[in-house]
């Protein structure tokens, strides 16, 4: 039984949502995500913001990892290089966040470039250790650049509305509540439809790249580097452009963590938050963006999840929250990544088959 | 002068205990295809067990006295501890290998790093559980904290202990892998693993095998680490991750390149601490710590598979 309908014209491919099944998916998921702010309270709001953050991260990740093939294990340090672009143009500029978003994600990418260059000579385990060597300096110059400059670690990080000069507001204009007509909408629920704007927009990006000549080459080098050069594909040109891209959406979503988190510091960007989007990206499915977006939002939402199971075990009281839930959360990661090869994407074709099916089993 | 002996000894002592892990690294990668992001968990595991086990029984009072930071511990004599430490990291190892990377064989590349890293995460959990996250003090059968003087310069027994450590389990280890049948199985089924199996040789315990002795080795690395610094804490393990350099310019499929390389960059980690910091101003504070990396990526623009790695041969 296949899971989508035979493609029989162009036209066909290239739709975006070629079945009613990705349509009703699809108005579901924006129905329950643009509802959520107005159900959940301010915890699992700040979950949620963390989400969509997790979730345009993962889109980056899935275009270098999940399309090219090529495991980074520093993209971290892209996240931290958007932050800290973000929050020095905010601080010290008075440029406003929407200007911020894209010009962090033009200084990530020029990072990642120039990076580029040093990955195309390497490959597989190689080249994912040579990311974490990049990610490690990477944080050393900032962590002494800003010591350098403002003699502190952390900075906080303004949202302009406009222009500002002078003294400048540690929260910015758009971090007030606003207020028209009896609605009312605070600070985090608008950085909440913001963020869902955003995540949106580069999902929609990583669509469009996925049907794309150049998202089709990098394809083509996952899948055998030395049969996509024979087929005409400039295989150090695609890296290139993966490599600039997947950088560019990085840097966008360390503007965003920013956005989400005004007490910047350098202490969430290490290893452990690489590793996080490569598994993001592994959970949901390699190569679609249903995996990046899927991965992304179920790790993120099962670590809460995690918490409160980890508080009805018997763990000693010494044992912090983070190390209990911890405990659940990995080795329940681990069981999934070897059973289920394709992630949730496996388990969204499994259930799709049996209802296109039935009655029948298969 | 004399700075520069000392520097050079405390440097050849961590480059020891890069090399031995880096070649615990080694050892798994040729046989499972693997980079094991778990070893430094391995380390403290070792570590931790060899306190627990050569650590005499606390005595409530004497607790009190030391301000409670003493380990409550079995008090077994420090050879067989050691023994019975390495051992039980190189059965944790093998365990590791045969639940978790056994059925991920064929997968792409990042799903074993990260079922690595994941299985790390959790060995750290667990021995936090069990032996809680304080550091403790280790003990040794010479006086931990004595040195003797060699041509002016001052050198601790510690630092010593760790280079006979390190180069006795690299002479060990390379006999045994030229020398006896497990080694040439060994050898066999890094070079092709269907066409060992073929040959009749059991790859699936030579891989469980192999995987032990890498843990031991890990175990071997965190004490003599541990041993070195005084005291054992959960962040021990960390180190593993400031080997990878060793691992990458040394070769990633080379045990000589892995030791090589590891005393290299651990004289030249010493070195740069010692004399290069100072001069960089601001930028050179913790400079040491990311120079093995800065020194990897410029060397692989050199020679992409490392000093002596073997080059990969690509045929269509």
């Amino acid at each position: 039984m296949p899971t989508r309908p035979l493609v029989t014209s162009y036209h066909d491919d290239m739709s975006l949502f070629p079945d009613l099944w990705n349509r009703i998916g699809l108005v579901a998921a924006l129905a329950a995500i643009v509802l959520f702010p107005y159900l959940a309270n301010d915890h699992w709001l700040n979950i949620g913001i963390n989400a969509l953050v997790a979730v345009v991260g993962a889109v980056g990740m899935m275009v270098l990892t999940g399309f090219t093939g090529q495991v980074s294990l520093g993209h971290a340090a892209f996240l931290a290089v958007g932050g800290y672009t973000t929050a020095i143009l905010g601080l010290s500029f008075g440029i406003p966040f929407w200007l911020c978003l894209p010009l962090s994600g033009l200084v990530a990418a020029l990072v990642g470039l120039s990076v580029g260059p040093f990955a195309l000579r390497l490959e597989g385990l190689y080249l994912a250790i040579v990311t974490i060597g990049l990610m490690f300096l990477v944080e050393h110059m900032l962590r002494n650049g800003l010591e350098v400059a403002y003699g502190k670690e952390y900075l906080s990080v303004p949202m302009h509305l406009w222009f500002e000069s002078g003294d400048v507001d540690p929260l910015g204009g758009f971090r007030k509540a606003w207020e028209f007509g009896g609605f009312k909408l605070d600070s985090d629920r608008k950085i909440y439809l913001l963020f869902i704007l955003l995540a949106v927009i580069s999902v929609w990006v990583g669509k469009n790249l996925q049907r794309s000549n150049s998202g089709r080459a990098m394809m083509a080098i996952r899948d055998g580097e030395l049969a996509a050069g024979a087929l005409g594909v400039h295989s150090a040109r695609s890296k290139m452009i993966s490599f600039g891209i997947s950088s560019f959406i990085a840097g966008i979503a360390g503007s965003m963590y920013a956005f989400a988190h005004p007490v910047l510091t350098l202490e969430p960007f290490n290893l452990k938050m690489s590793v996080d989007f490569v598994a993001m990206v592994v959970f949901g499915g390699v190569g679609t963006m249903f995996g990046a977006v899927a991965g992304a939002l179920v790790f993120t939402f099962l670590h809460p999840f995690c918490e409160t199971v980890g508080r009805l075990m018997p763990f000693p009281d010494s044992f912090s929250s983070e190390y209990q839930s911890a405990l659940i959360f990995f080795p329940v990661l681990c069981l999934f990544l070897l059973f289920e090869p394709l992630g949730l994407l496996g388990i969204w074709f499994r259930i799709k088959r049996y209802f296109l099916a039935w009655p029948f089993r298969y | 002068m004399t700075e520069l002996f000392q520097l050079l000894v405390s440097g050849f002592a961590l480059g020891a205990i890069y090399g031995l892990v880096a070649l615990g690294f080694v050892v798994i990668y040729r046989a499972s295809q693997v980079f094991n992001f778990a070893h430094g968990e391995l380390l403290t595991l070792g570590a931790v067990l060899m306190v627990w086990l050569n650590s005499p029984p606390a005595v409530i009072e004497d607790a009190l006295a030391l301000g409670g930071s003493t380990v409550d511990g079995l008090g077994w004599p420090w050879a067989l501890s050691l023994m019975v430490a390495l051992g039980v990291t190189g059965l944790v190892a093998a365990v590791i290998e045969g639940l978790c990377l056994r059925p991920l064989v064929g997968r792409p590349v990042f799903v074993p790093i990260i079922v690595t890293l994941f299985v790390g995460a959790i060995l750290r959990m667990v021995v936090m559980l069990i032996f809680g996250n304080d550091s403790m003090p280790i003990l040794t059968p010479w006086e931990s904290m004595g040195a003797f003087d060699l041509g002016g310069a001052m050198i601790d027994y510690s630092s010593s202990a760790a280079i006979v450590a390190g180069g006795f389990a690299f002479l060990v280890f390379g006999i045994l892998v030229r020398y006896t049948r497990l080694g040439v199985a060994m050898r066999a089924t890094s070079s092709n693993q269907e066409t060992a199996l073929g040959l009749g040789i059991p790859v699936g315990k030579v891989l469980g095998v192999t995987w032990f002795l890498a843990g031991t080795m890990a175990a071997l690395a965190g004490i003599f680490l541990g041993i070195r610094d005084y005291s054992v804490d959960m962040n021990l393990g960390f180190i593993a991750m400031r080997a990878f350099p060793a691992v990458i310019v040394g070769g990633l499929d080379s045990a000589l390149g892995a030791v090589v390389a590891g005393l290299l960059l651990g004289t030249l980690e010493v070195l740069t601490a010692g004399y290069v910091n100072s001069m960089l101003g601001p930028f050179g504070k913790n400079f040491h710590t990311v120079l093995p990396y800065l020194v990897m990526i410029l060397f692989l623009m050199v020679r992409p598979y490392g000093l002596f790695g073997t080059k990969k041969v690509e045929r269509v």
